[in-house]
């Protein structure tokens, strides 16, 4: 494929075509006891399983299934990651056979066999680690995120990270590890980028790519932003875990302005009413009800 | 002749364009000042910045830190950017308004031990009071929040640094695992084999003014020598006097 820009297309997930002015949003449901946010909130699959029911019912239009937390810690091994998402996977398919189902994972055996139970996106948050995850997204017919992780491995922090200028680094990463998945396989129409805020980056990173997500956009690739409850946003306003919400959906509005199509959160919701005001003032969707002035 | 020494961490939170509006570690920031002024307040004819980075190296005297890679602001238009430690060390040194003479070092990881005794040598015979600003952090494994998330073995590893340098005992500082130091992080190792060939086999009056790990990583500040001596006293002699 060529290196110019794309024309803005829509975007293919499972059996859903989504034009460019719809604003997703992808809950995110965790298979994990340790988690940042939730701390093995949904570790049962009972309890992962009503979280599915309540994030449906509240909108969301993709579910993000992960097995393994994005912070160091316990050692959750290919079996293991399996074990945790697989059967919970086909279970979700069975109970809601059109919702999108994505996995949160960078390991191609996984893939697989989560792709082979019915998942339509392969969340690949620590940026190509594994490069047969293109191969097997390609092979099922999988939408692929393509991520910006600063080439961290998997599970790491970051440390004293420096950037000559983190967007030209994101665009770099990003943009390579789409034109690699096109090159395996992987349509065009089911491919988006992730700057991927906080992984690789500090703060005045994160906010320095939230601010000039535009230059993502411009690409044409479909952006996903994942912003929720991070700590650039506890570290910006000073705020424990819980009480990031706020400084997530105002980081949301920026973004969804800027032109992100797909947003990962815990709140579901929250985000949707975030992004309809948004679509609103864009004119892109019109307002619920208006009587105001006009009765 | 090196005469005194100070020995501080490296973090980009240091920086006060990078450390938000309510700085974190301000006992860290207070401590680091603290040991600085009282390196440059002992009247060396030259300050020292030895600081672990890719490769040993010698920068220009007016390198600074560039911040806008940590996505602080855009510097002056530094043509050649010091090091990660070597700027912070020019950084303090500036904070500290010391405007005496400089120089800039950079040690690499791999050095054969010789290459850090060179590099003290060299710095020994820059001037007849040479001070020393070694910028060296311990590890980045000692807590489960740590950048490297959690080595049982950090904690013992920056115990033993502190041991060494509270002590007056810097020589032993040679005797730090290289291959540990890498798996654990702690990214001063290079600096500090050039402060524990610093002083020889002198034992030095030392001050630890800060231990701590409140973000993981191992912060150590400390001074080393007779700082408190008034200028133009035979400052030289001063290590003779403690050897004793």
């Amino acid at each position: 494929m060529s290196d110019g820009p794309r024309e803005p297309g829509v975007l293919r997930l499972g059996r859903h075509s989504f034009d460019v002015h719809r604003r997703l949003v992808m809950a995110i449901v965790n298979r994990t006891p340790d988690s940042f946010y939730d701390r093995g909130a949904t570790w049962r699959e009972d309890a992962a399983m009503e979280r599915v029911h309540a994030v449906v019912a509240d909108g969301a239009d993709i579910l993000d299934i992960g097995g393994v937390p994005a912070a160091p810690g316990a050692e959750v091994d290919v079996a293991e990651e399996i074990r945790r998402t697989v059967p919970f996977v086909a279970a979700v398919r069975e109970a809601y056979p059109d919702i999108v189902i994505s996995v949160d994972t960078w390991r191609h055996e996984v893939a697989r066999e989560v792709c082979a139970v019915g998942a339509d996106l392969l969340n690949d948050t620590w940026g190509g680690w594994d490069d047969r995850l293109a191969e097997v997204a390609a092979e099922y017919g999988a939408a692929l995120l393509c991520a910006h992780a600063g080439g961290l491995p998997p599970r790491t922090r970051p440390f004293r990270v420096a950037y000559d200028d983190v967007m030209a680094d994101v665009l770099d990463r990003t943009l390579a590890l789409a034109r690699r998945a096109v090159a395996a396989g992987v349509d065009p129409s089911r491919i988006l980028i992730d700057p991927a805020h906080d992984f690789g980056k500090n703060t005045w990173h994160s906010l320095e790519v939230t601010r000039r997500l535009d230059e993502m956009v411009a690409t044409n690739w479909p952006v996903l932003v994942s912003l929720s409850n991070k700590d650039f946003v506890g570290e910006t306003l000073d705020a424990p875990l819980g009480e990031r919400l706020v400084g997530t959906l105002a980081a949301t509005s920026v973004c969804a302005w800027l032109g992100a199509r797909v947003f990962r959160v815990h709140h579901v919701r929250e985000t949707r009413q975030t992004l309809d005001m948004v679509s609103a003032i864009r004119q892109e969707s019109p307002p619920a009800r208006t009587v105001r002035g006009l009765a | 002749m090196i005469l005194s020494a100070a020995l501080c961490p490296s973090p980009p939170l240091l920086v006060r364009e990078l450390s938000g509006a309510d700085p974190a570690a301000a006992e860290l920031r207070e401590a680091c000042s603290a040991a600085v002024a009282m390196l440059t307040a002992s009247a060396p004819d030259v300050i020292a910045v030895v600081g672990a980075a890719d490769r040993t190296e010698t920068w220009p005297t007016d390198a600074r830190l560039d911040l806008s890679g940590y996505g602080g602001p855009p510097g002056p238009g530094v043509a050649r950017p010091a090091p990660l430690a070597v700027g912070m060390g020019a950084l303090l040194l500036d904070e500290v308004g010391y405007r005496g003479p400089r120089l800039l070092r950079s040690v690499g990881p791999d050095e054969p031990l010789s290459g850090y005794h060179r590099v003290a040598a060299e710095i020994d015979a820059a001037a007849p009071r040479v001070g020393l600003l070694v910028m060296a952090d311990g590890t980045a494994r000692r807590t489960l929040r740590a950048p490297g998330y959690l080595d049982e073995r950090a904690a013992p590893f920056d115990a033993e640094i502190q041991r060494a340098v509270s002590t007056g005992d810097l020589a032993t500082l040679q005797a730090l695992d290289r291959a540990l130091a890498r798996e654990l992080m702690a990214t001063g190792w290079p600096a500090l084999q050039v402060l524990g060939a610093a002083f020889g086999d002198r034992r030095m009056s030392t001050k630890v003014r800060y231990a701590d790990a409140p973000f993981g990583v191992g912060y150590l500040v400390a001074t080393v020598g007779d700082l408190g001596r008034v200028a133009g006293r035979q400052a030289h002699q001063v290590p003779k006097i403690l050897r004793g």
